[in-house]
């Protein structure tokens, strides 16, 4: 029952604008602004409980509680968090690029958000069904580095400069391996449609196909969202907060909402591409195909929030190292080494 | 390329410097040209205050200058004065053994926060809240026999303030039983990640000969490999008789610092069990006048604190007040080579530097 | 070495995920608190004798006592700590020698303004002349225990102007 409930609000939602003698392309731009606001709302709802997720795991993980006083288990504390940013005064260095400085935290959900459309939620549920879906997500996601970088400058603190600079150097070389390890399932697969590529993973996940891409995917995802132990962005201990330095109030708060965003985005990428997006696994079809997908993001996201409650923070020449001298060798490996089983695969002729 | 350094301006008010401590660093991109501490961000005067106090009255400030073990800094204070009034013998047995139990679990606190506090400065947050979980033992066992937790004011001239009560024997029992496996958890956790041994290997080396040049004692003298421990090297109170190691660094670098403080707590715990089984009977506090008012002329005293050395001198004009005291903390003398350290590392070094170092600002700026 | 610490470290932070959590919620549990606790400070009226040792004691000169003649006995009238400046150190009960002033366990000092920090632990007038018995004595260098009888009894005389005083301080 519940495996049609998306599509089929969408179909009958169709109908009706259908029936009401709706014009079909003002039917198709009505029935995508929903789609477009219900992924809208579904995500910044998802940054809410992701925010109060990592607080509660941390706090598991330091023998803490977590916050459980506002609303049941404190379920509405990420809520009354937003509130109270919301009423404080945003700072403005006076001697800050204000119409940049300004700009950064408004356009750093843009990227997260233009990439959901891409996401198949389920069968038949992605918002929009592209045929370059990979290439855009790989295209939008490096778009962040440049907000990053903006906040960082125009805050005209030096705290901010390093961390802008780190972001720039740490993004832009970890975007390489990230991709060179997508394109093994890329050449598995020889598509860059995620529905194709998760249909593609009906007999075999493609994380026990391509098990060392998934490493490289989940190492250089950990350091595209900035998160411990490649958070030398943020890196508190050192550099304050990087680039939100100067952020008070709702700025900030947009850039750890983003984070959080991030993090989903590359939960959900890893899904799309190594664990087989919405497909059930051992035949387990009465849960609906979006839950399966969801409850593959939360495994993923849970992953995330744990390794960053347990390991120390990289230094930034070992980060550039480690990036350079072993994940980008690896990742060109790993294609190698594809590309010669493939050969070897359709020359035994299986 | 025509490139220039810049300043960048670290504290007093900064996550991680372990308080207000302030360090004006110039900087070639991300790596340290020159780093100059300047401290005195927490100065109290301590010491001229203490000539204004009656000799008893000047041990609850002690408790302030290295507040996460405050029970050796009364001990440093009263030992000199002790030494003084010529009482070092008249100590009864039974006072010896409680300073030494309380001593020594005040040396295992101390290092606890600096265990957790530099897996902080590294990034790993969670093993700050597992040491301070565990040392909030210690501090309700504190609180058992003296009633505070951090400020204990404990030791009196000529003893301690009281005995140690019946709930303590039990609870101090089972925690020096539990240590070696809360010392596993640190382990596994924090000394055994490698990506804390990337960051803390190799990083920030003091040489034997830089480190007994510069003054520097205490467990970051002990990582570089120099036996110097002043319960082994020249015994104070009652600890000749107690069997324990003193754990030893090879390279002197951050990582044999901070492995050294976890050594160190294993030790402790050893000490503590002996002087809880040989814990003789008897008065607590040796037979001192009402008023304290020493002979004049003057002493010092040293003991062997969580981070150091600690010495007192106190000079004595005959009247009931000091006439002057100096406290040699370990943590200011420590710092003293923290400049030449940071040299040619990365700004997340200087953290890990300033960490391995475990200076407390009370005591710094005193 | 190659990630052996790595996976231990994640173990560890798995085990302690199902651990007991050590938080006490404050409001609703108390953690208990020693027999020694340095809590609120408290004053037997009944006991002191106004001999000024706890002042004299203090490192900080937080306790301020006011006292007047009585016939031939020190009586306390007002006796003020200023808490702000108080290090807790303990040093006033302990050279107490009657044991009058003790910590109690109360932890709630916080005032909203700073006037009210001052803690009033005693304030009230002194008697024309010590009740009953006091005045037909004669005989001022009685015992030590005869005379701490008496001031006791006078002091009783004043409790409830003293526990008066002692709520406003809270």
């Amino acid at each position: 029952m519940g495996e049609n409930l998306f599509t089929g609000i969408a179909a009958w939602l169709s109908a009706l604008l259908n029936a009401a003698g709706v014009p079909l392309i003002a039917n198709d731009i009505i029935l995508m602004v929903v789609k477009f606001v219900a992924i809208l709302v579904f995500i910044l709802v998802n940054v809410l409980w992701l925010v109060y997720m990592e607080r509660k795991v941390s706090a598991y993980i330091q023998c803490r509680i977590g916050p459980n006083r506002v609303g049941p288990k404190g379920l509405l504390q990420t809520v009354a968090d937003i509130g109270k940013l919301l009423s404080k005064e945003i700072i403005i260095p006076r001697l800050s690029d204000k119409i940049v400085f300004l700009l950064a935290p408004v356009l750093i959900f843009v990227p997260p958000l233009m990439i959901m459309v891409v996401v198949p939620w389920g069968r038949d549920m992605a918002a929009v069904n592209m045929n370059i879906g990979v290439f855009y997500f790989l295209a939008l996601a490096s778009l962040s580095t440049l907000i990053f970088w903006m906040g960082g400058w125009s805050s005209y603190n030096k705290y901010s400069l390093v961390g802008a600079m780190r972001v720039v150097a740490q993004m832009v070389s970890y975007e390489l391996p990230l991709v060179l390890a997508l394109l093994g399932v890329i050449m598995l697969t020889g598509t860059l449609n995620m529905n194709t590529i998760i249909e593609a993973q009906r007999h075999t996940w493609f994380i026990f196909a391509q098990p060392l891409a998934f490493l490289i995917y989940f190492i250089a995802g950990v350091s595209e969202t900035n998160r411990t132990p490649f958070d030398l962005v943020e890196g508190e201990s050192e550099i304050i907060a990087g680039p939100y330095t100067e952020y008070s109030g709702m700025g900030y708060a947009m850039f750890m909402l983003a984070e959080y965003a991030n993090v989903m985005l590359v939960s959900i990428m890893c899904t799309v591409m190594f664990l087989g997006g919405w497909l059930a696994p051992f035949g387990w079809t009465f849960i609906p195909s979006w839950f399966w997908f969801f409850i593959k993001v939360y495994v993923m996201i849970f992953i995330f929030m744990w390794i960053r409650w347990t390991y120390p923070r990289i230094r930034v020449d070992q980060l550039m190292g480690f990036g350079w001298k072993v994940l980008v060798p690896l990742s060109l490996a790993n294609i190698f080494v594809t590309g010669v089983g493939m050969y070897i695969y359709r020359a035994i002729g299986w | 390329m025509k490139t220039q350094t810049y300043s960048l301006n670290m504290g007093p008010q900064h996550p991680s410097t372990h308080g207000v401590f302030r360090i004006v660093l110039e900087l070639d991109g991300e790596v340290v040209v020159k780093a100059t501490p300047v401290p005195g961000y927490l100065h109290r005067g301590i010491e001229k205050l203490a000539e204004a106090r009656t000799y008893t009255q000047v041990i609850p400030y002690t408790d302030r200058m290295d507040y996460l073990a405050s029970m050796l800094m009364n001990w440093g204070y009263v030992a000199a004065v002790e030494k003084l009034m010529g009482i070092e013998e008249e100590i009864p047995e039974r006072a010896q053994y409680i300073r030494v139990i309380t001593g020594e679990l005040s040396r295992i606190a101390s290092h606890m926060i600096a265990t957790g506090d530099y897996a902080g400065n590294i990034g790993g947050l969670t093993g700050f809240t597992y040491t301070f979980r565990d040392r909030e033992r210690i501090m309700d066992m504190f609180e058992m026999v003296c009633g505070s937790r951090m400020t204990v004011s404990y030791f009196r001239i000529g003893g301690v303030a009281a005995d140690l009560p019946d709930e303590f024997f039990p609870a101090c029992r089972q925690f020096i039983s539990d240590l070696p496996s809360m010392c596993d958890e640190y382990d596994g956790l924090i000394t055994g990640n490698e990506i804390f041994q990337a960051r803390t290997k190799h990083v920030g080396i003091i040489t034997p000969e830089d480190g007994i040049n510069y003054g520097i004692t205490g467990p970051s003298l002990r990582g570089s490999g120099i036996a110097y421990d002043l319960r082994k090297v020249r015994p104070y109170s009652v600890y000749d008789r107690f069997d324990f190691e003193v754990p030893l660094g090879e390279r002197g670098d951050c990582f044999d610092r901070f492995s050294c403080r976890i050594k160190e707590m294993r030790q402790s715990a050893r000490i503590i069990g002996q002087a809880l089984d040989n814990l003789p009977d008897g008065p607590i506090l040796a037979k001192v006048p009402k008023v304290i008012k020493p002979p004049a002329g003057d002493a010092y005293a040293e003991i062997e604190s969580s981070k150091g050395v600690l010495g007192c001198y106190v000079v004595s004009d005959g009247s009931p007040k000091p006439y002057r005291v100096h406290f040699r903390r370990p943590s200011f003398i420590n710092l003293g080579m923290l400049g030449k350290m940071c040299e040619g590392w990365k700004i997340a070094d200087v953290i890990a530097i300033l960490g391995s170092i475990d200076i407390v600002l009370g005591e710094v700026d005193c | 070495m190659f990630g052996q610490g790595l996976i231990k470290g994640l173990q560890v932070t798995w085990h302690e995920m199902f651990k007991k959590k050590v938080t006490v919620q404050y409001p609703e549990e108390h953690a208990p608190l020693a027999a020694r606790y340095h809590g609120r400070f408290q004053l037997d009226a009944d006991k002191c004798i106004a001999c000024g040792m706890c002042a004299n004691a203090c490192p900080n000169k937080v306790i301020q006592i006011t006292k007047e003649k009585v016939g031939k006995k020190q009586y306390l009238t007002k006796y003020v700590m200023r808490i702000e400046y108080c290090l807790f150190c303990g040093l006033c009960v302990e050279s107490c020698p009657k044991d009058a002033i003790a910590f109690s366990h109360i932890i709630n000092m916080n005032q909203f303004y700073r006037d009210k920090v001052r803690l009033v632990l005693v304030d009230r007038p002194a008697p024309e002349s010590l009740p009953e018995g006091e005045a037909a004595e004669p005989d001022a260098g009685g015992a030590a225990a005869g005379k701490a009888a008496r001031v006791q009894q006078a002091a009783r005389a004043q409790a409830a102007a003293g526990k008066a005083a002692d709520k406003e301080g809270e």
